[in-house]
């Protein structure tokens, strides 16, 4: 995946600052341009550091100081080059992203993800094959954060564009099976588990969804894994996508068995039990799951559905309240707690959540604004 | 031991080192920078690699661009085991260097040790187009990453491709037996992520496998007969069993493609394989049927478009079948046996032009002898059994 950028960066075209210059300075310049176009790039890289020396605020100048660094693999120089450009009101977007790939690169994981959210927060900005590498490097470093939804949820789209690419399956795969590694570090015995996690996924991620093939894989799986945690519930949450709630419950089930505490398959659980109006179960799964993590917003969730199935509104919206404090941009949250509210004539309220419903499920319906709210560190944790 | 070989091979003597870096000593701008070089080199001789290492780094210093220094520099922080900086040192060497064929190679080796396994490949394979001059060892420890590398990225046919060419050029090592089993397998792992539990079957694999390679044909059955018997519903195995039997008892590896596709719909070559089989026995509309859904599985197989393309032919709709034909040619303008059938074809459809142009194709390739380069194993349809 590194491998779609050399080249790129040279090419992007900014915009030359336009301060006045010293003679020096525009004759530097010119040389160093024309070492990068003739591809001397050791030339190139020095006459870039003279230019960037006499004038600190040419931003083209720090632009190609950065990439010649990066094409070179110098990632702490190119970083150090990035960093200029995070000024320039015209350059800070691609910027972010590649100081975000920069400190990847270096293993200055909690940085690079600090600045692929700013990056994000920054509308994304940068050609298809930046916005490419970026996603799937901001991706990995969601996994690593225990991120998993919001890391396949900006995989699933370069799955469908790209295709079936290795690097794709193996960062689907340890999404999939929620395990927080990145592809630099994962235990080498758990190399045929990810795969095969990896290609279902990548397989029912396609457009149209490949689910035969998606179901080859995700049954070899589970007959080579099926004692290992996350196998059951990866399946289970397939075959949801297929809508077989049936197999789906089993495999949830399965999970449990063997992680008693599995917060998602118990929120699976009992969505699928409120589906079929179990209340009783889907109450006690809830529970079991807010009492595992007090900030699962799901299962606070499914615990104010519950309440409000019974009746008892006022303990569903101090649920509801919960979930929205943990996740306030889920819609769904904000749909059950304006019923909520208007069923207790809390009208001002219930007309404010349906707002913020509409404008979140908007939202959802379009790619990029689903992808801008991954720009907001919002503690947000939707199973 | 076959990293220490391959240094000693390289940090040997000074003449390789310059010679790797293109220049002789000559009086260097700054006294000093001379100074610590020389005590460099000097420390490095002696063993005294620690020592060497501060005063190369030192000298990079007063000389960020020595390339001597780089050089020496890198593959002693290889040889120390030190991949990260090794290979920080090794890339800007390679930036001042990009000909030097051997420095790609440590760095690529690096990056492997680091599990950048994407960047090693690339860098591997930019040592092996720029040459290692005659480094025995270091050739071989290249194309043996490289092949263990394309197949973990699961370019199976390439992979296998490479082991052909270790093969021919005489390289008969048993490491290379899992790198076989799993390409042979399709299985996306390293030797070192090969799990327990499947060690014997990728290894009993890739004996099978060379042992096709190298036309020990009586191993390989015995060898085949035993994974049958020992791996029955492992997928992959009776496609591999079937492709071994294409060329001694074609009608037999009908039915184990057959069983292949019961253990894996989706086993792409094996419907290729068996459309193949298929036509040989005149059964085109079944043929056509497994390419069509082998089209779907893979879009660019070009034995898939070629083997629709015959069986369109013959059921005798000739616009289709030469699209097809067409589409497989385009994919993959090597595979001969293509170019055969659209000569055919344009001629039965009066294209003379078409017809003339294939043909000079055909001579062209003949001429290169490119029926039986190595490349045949990407597509097995040709005629050969490379599983």
């Amino acid at each position: 995946m590194y491998s779609l950028l050399p080249g790129l960066l040279i090419s992007f075209v900014l915009a030359a600052s336009a301060a006045a210059a010293p003679a020096n300075f525009e004759t530097i310049a010119s040389q160093a341009d024309k070492a990068r176009t003739q591809d001397r790039v050791p030339d190139a890289i020095r006459l870039y550091r003279e230019g960037t020396h006499l004038r600190p605020s040419w931003a083209d100048g720090w632009w190609y100081l950065g990439s010649l660094f990066y094409d070179q693999d110098r990632f702490p120089e190119a970083g150090a080059a990035f960093q200029h450009l995070l000024a320039s009101t015209s350059h800070r977007g691609p910027a972010h992203a590649f100081l975000a790939l920069c400190d990847y690169e270096t293993g200055k994981y909690d940085d690079a993800l600090a600045q692929f959210r700013a990056w994000a927060g920054a509308g994304w900005a940068g050609p298809r094959e930046l916005r490419d590498v970026a996603d799937y490097h901001f991706a990995l470093l969601l996994t690593r954060d225990g991120r998993f939804v919001e890391s396949l949820y900006l995989i699933a789209p370069l799955a469908q564009r790209l295709g079936d690419r290795s690097e794709l399956v193996e960062a689907m795969g340890l999404a999939s099976l929620r395990m927080r590694y990145l592809p630099e570090n994962y235990p080498p015995e758990r190399r045929e588990r990810i795969w095969l996690a990896g290609k279902a996924a990548l397989y029912a991620a396609q457009s149209p969804k490949d689910f035969e093939r998606a179901d080859e894989y995700a049954a070899g799986l589970e007959s080579r894994y099926g004692t290992q945690p996350e196998v059951h519930y990866f399946r289970g949450t397939l075959y949801g996508f297929e809508e077989k709630n049936a197999e789906a419950e089993r495999e949830y089930r399965e999970e449990l068995k063997i992680s008693p505490d599995h917060v998602p398959s118990l929120d699976a659980l009992a969505g699928l039990d409120l589906e079929r109006s179990d209340l009783a179960e889907a109450g006690a799964l809830a529970r079991r799951a807010v009492a595992v993590d007090s900030n699962d917003a799901e299962g606070h969730r499914l615990l104010g559905r519950v309440f409000f199935a019974h009746g008892d509104l006022h303990a569903a919206v101090a649920e509801l309240e919960k979930a929205k404090q943990l996740a306030p941009e889920n819609p769904l949250v904000r749909s059950h707690l304006a019923m909520v509210y208007a069923k207790l004539g809390q009208t001002q309220e219930a007309k404010a959540e349906a707002a913020a419903f509409l404008a979140l499920k908007n939202k959802d319906e379009v790619m990029a604004s689903q992808q801008e709210k991954l720009g907001k560190n919002n503690g947000e944790n939707v199973h | 031991m076959r990293r220490v070989l391959l240094l000693a091979a390289l940090t040997a003597s000074a003449c390789f080192v310059l010679q790797i870096a293109g220049q002789e000593p000559s009086a260097a701008p700054w006294q000093s920078f001379d100074q610590l070089l020389q005590a460099a080199e000097t420390a490095r001789d002696a063993n005294r690699n620690d020592e060497a290492i501060w005063l190369f780094r030192r000298a990079l210093e007063e000389q960020p661009e020595s390339e001597q220094a780089l050089w020496y520099l890198g593959t002693m922080l290889y040889e120390k085991e030190q991949y990260a900086e090794a290979r920080d040192v090794l890339r800007q060497f390679a930036t001042l260097r990009p000909d030097a064929g051997p420095a790609w190679a440590l760095l690529g080796l690096s990056e492997f040790q680091l599990r950048q396994y994407s960047r090693a490949l690339d860098h591997l394979q930019r040592a092996m187009a720029q040459g290692m001059g005659d480094r025995k060892e270091l050739i071989q420890s290249v194309y043996y990453e490289v092949v263990v590398l394309l197949t973990r990225f699961e370019r199976y046919d390439d992979s296998i491709v490479m082991l052909q060419r270790m093969l021919a050029n005489g390289v008969a090592d048993p490491a290379l037996t899992e790198p076989a089993g799993l390409a042979a397998l399709r299985l996306p792992f390293l030797p070192a992520e090969i799990p327990p539990d499947r060690r014997e079957l990728v290894h009993l694999t890739g004996r099978a496998t060379l042992d096709v390679q190298t036309q020990h044909y009586e191993d390989a059955e015995t060898e085949f007969k035993q994974l049958v018997t020992k791996y029955p519903n492992e997928p992959g195995i009776h496609y591999l069993y079937g492709a071994y039997l294409v060329q001694l008892h074609p009608d037999e590896s009908v039915a184990e493609f057959e069983r292949e596709l019961e253990i894996s719909p989706s086993h792409v070559l094996a419907r290729v394989r068996l459309a193949e089989q298929l036509i040989s026995q005149h059964d085109f509309d079944r043929a056509l049927a497994l390419a069509q859904q082998a089209i779907k599985l893979d879009p660019k197989r070009a034995s898939a478009h070629m083997l629709a393309g015959e069986a369109l032919l013959a059921k005798g709709n000739a616009g289709d079948g030469i699209k097809e034909l067409e589409t497989a040619r385009d994919i993959d303008p090597t595979v001969v046996r293509a170019h055969w059938d659209l000569l055919r074809a344009y001629i039965a459809a009066g294209r003379n032009e078409d017809a003339d142009r294939e043909k000079k194709t055909i001579e062209k390739l003949s001429d290169l002898n490119s029926q039986s380069r190595p490349g045949d194993a990407r597509d097995n349809a040709r005629g050969r059994a490379a599983p």
